[in-house]
């Protein structure tokens, strides 16, 4: 005999959205409490590793770019697809930290869960849009083939990846208070992620026998949007919606498995 | 302050709710949990925390819950919260919850004070233009000075326990839930947060109280709930649920005591002894004169403990009993773990005869004795009163009954 357990809502429904800010906002300034520079690493870090890249890819590889991008330098070419992934790739990581990071807070205070995997990837997009604005800033100074005027667009083609970040870290976080090997097995496959999508090389240097892996990879679709709106001056396509489609319903499994767990968190934590 | 009484609305009513936690020894039950969950499944390994409680509680009343550590109260106390979702059985909360669940719940420890105070309102519910207003009202509740703008992990417990209160109390809920928070305050602020909770409950508010302390449930609540091993073992008027919670641990103990379990603890009563009101060392007293007991409890943690004071005759009848856990009183801390107590004991109508005082030292919950030191007094006097003492009375002529 079990009857279903359940609890209707406080009468008075309380505004969740001013407290997934605060969780953002907290993200934000604790991730370099006690750090001097603050947030000046959110922005070294991935000038750090665009710098690697771009001197491995372009000085020892030498990666030839296709020919609709030929006036901009392959550092261009990387940075534009390389905020975003770090977006991503730190939302989802975040996102599955969230759940463990705040064990004290789901232990005594009833809330719902799901807002600190929100919070862990608006934190992560709003640091890393401001680095990724100036990054596009200062090359469009340095005289690279770059539409100021398509950012718009670009923050717009952001919104499918981040729904898909937070999708997977929702998932991810859902899993990992019950299974701590999640986060070992999320690096390792985030870091094949980057180099099995366009991301460092153009989708062009793909073989053929591999195109299908392009077609259904939406990080890898999504990178080449990226360049092919800033540097191309393309406007949204058929394959947006679909892209967008897609991460909408990655977004909506992964809360789904979520919110199957997040009652359960309590008795894991 | 709080919304007017609603005759009869039952802000928390719990049916059937238990609560099993799942057992995880290894890496095959955690992954058939989590399949288990996914699936909806339910025949897992668990331990079953809390089972079968009943539970209603109506606007304006307060309900003490005791039982002993591990008995589920803390879970009972989340489900109410709902920060736990019963495995059974429903729960139905209606109303604006404030859960203190545990001292500093909810605070962040790289964090000041200010700050906490915005975050936990923005857990309860609250916009920042709401927090903002409230602030003012909070920090002064919990009066912890300049300290307000220092992070949390440089306050100490009390300090943590006071804004936690603060914070809320702050929004006067419809139902609030505390978990033995009382216990580590200072004395000054107990007293305050027993204020306000008399207050909050005069003005309709609803308490679930947690606690050792059977004084803080006999001030605080009307009703109290005895949680057994996961189970309501009795639940009723605060009184005397509290009493059969304290008898069952005599029982206990003397049966731990007959058994042969030595009190390892060490809690006992250093010196006991008697004086006249003026201080000097007495065994002798007129019937009718002060008798003052003068005890110094040595207690290891450091906690201060209860002194529980008995009379009885020289035959072994008693006389009168207390114990200092029944006022918010508090012991002289002479040094750590030295604690002194005075008792006085003004004009007693003990009829002259000899009797035994006894000094009793419990420990700090006053639900456990540990040493008892005995002193003997000779009340000295002439009467042909009968008993233990000396009722006040009058003897008048008597009358015609009235009608005859």
């Amino acid at each position: 005999m079990t009857s279903v357990p359940e609890r209707t809502p406080a009468a008075a429904q309380p505004r969740w959205t001013w407290l997934a800010l605060s969780f953002a906002r907290r993200e934000i300034t604790n991730r370099y409490a006690g750090s001097v520079s603050g947030l000046a690493w959110t922005l070294l870090h991935p000038l750090a590793q665009l710098a690697i890249y771009a001197f491995v890819f372009s000085q020892v590889f030498r990666v030839a770019l296709p020919p609709e991008y030929a006036g901009a330098a392959y550092t261009t070419f990387v940075a534009l697809a390389l905020w975003p992934w770090i977006m991503f790739t730190e939302g989802v990581q975040r996102a599955m930290g969230s759940i463990g990071a705040n064990a004290g807070l789901i232990r005594k205070v009833a809330f719902p869960h799901r807002l600190l995997v929100y919070a862990a990837v608006l934190a992560s997009v709003a640091v890393h849009s401001v680095g990724f604005v100036a990054v596009i800033v200062v090359l469009k100074a340095m005289g690279e083939p770059l539409r100021l005027s398509a950012l718009p667009l670009a923050f717009i083609l952001l919104v499918p990846y981040m729904l898909l970040a937070a999708g997977l870290g929702a998932a991810l976080a859902a899993f990992q208070t019950m299974l701590r090997d999640v986060e070992h097995a999320v690096g390792i496959v985030l870091a094949m992620v980057l180099y099995a999508s366009p991301i460092l090389y153009p989708a062009s240097l793909v073989p053929a026998s591999l195109h299908w892996w392009l077609e259904v990879n939406p990080v890898a679709w999504l990178s080449e949007r990226m360049r092919e709106v800033l540097i191309g001056g393309s406007g949204l396509v058929a394959g947006d919606l679909v892209a967008a489609a897609g991460c909408a319903a990655a977004f909506a499994a992964g809360l789904w498995v979520f919110n199957r767990i997040s009652p359960h968190f309590e008795d894991f934590l | 302050m709080v919304a007017p009484a609603v005759d009869g609305a039952a802000l928390v009513r719990l049916e059937g709710v238990a609560k099993d936690y799942p057992k995880l020894s290894t890496g095959g039950d955690r992954l058939r949990t989590l399949a288990a969950l996914l699936l909806r499944l339910r025949d897992l390994p668990h331990f079953t925390a809390l089972d079968g409680i009943d539970l209603e509680v109506r606007r304006g009343e307060s309900l003490g819950i005791v039982g002993e550590n591990g008995a589920g109260k803390s879970t009972l106390l989340k489900i109410v919260a709902g920060v736990v979702r019963p495995t059974r059985g429903t729960a139905r909360v209606l109303g604006r919850v404030g859960a203190l669940l545990e001292l500093g719940s909810g605070f962040h420890p790289d964090y000041t004070g200010r700050e906490n105070i915005y975050l936990s309102s923005a857990l309860m519910g609250l916009t920042r233009r709401e927090a903002r207003a409230k602030v003012g009202a909070i920090v002064d509740f919990a009066d912890i000075g300049a300290h307000i703008d220092e992070p949390i992990k440089h306050y100490s417990s009390g300090m943590t326990v006071r804004l936690g209160f603060a914070v809320a109390t702050a929004l006067t809920p419809d139902v609030l839930i505390t978990d033995e928070v009382l216990a580590v305050g200072d004395e000054s602020f107990q007293k305050k947060c027993i204020q306000w909770l008399e207050q909050y409950l005069a003005g309709g508010g609803t308490l679930l109280l947690c606690s050792h302390s059977m004084y803080h449930v006999q001030t605080l609540c009307r009703e109290a709930l005895w949680i057994h091993h996961g189970r309501a073992r009795l639940h009723g008027n605060a009184f005397d649920v509290t009493r059969e919670y304290l008898t069952y641990h005599e029982e206990k103990r003397r049966a731990e005591e007959a058994s042969g379990a030595p009190s390892a603890h060490g809690l006992r009563v250093e010196s006991a002894r008697i004086e006249k009101a003026d201080g000097a060392e007495a065994a002798r007293f007129d019937a009718g004169e002060d008798i003052v007991l003068q005890a110094i409890v040595h207690e290891p943690d450091d906690r201060a403990p209860v002194l529980m004071v008995g009379i009885v005759r020289a035959d072994g009848t008693p006389v009168y009993g207390t114990h200092s856990n029944d006022t918010a009183f508090r012991p002289l801390r002479l040094e750590a773990c030295r604690y002194a107590f005075r008792f006085h004991l003004k004009a007693p109508a003990l009829i002259p005869g000899k009797y035994v005082i006894g000094a009793h030292a419990l420990d700090a919950e006053g639900l456990r004795l540990f040493h008892s030191v005995k002193n003997e007094v000779v009340v000295t006097g002439q009467t042909r009163d009968y008993g233990l003492v000396r009722l006040e009375h009058q003897w008048l002529p008597g009358e015609e009954p009235a009608g005859r």
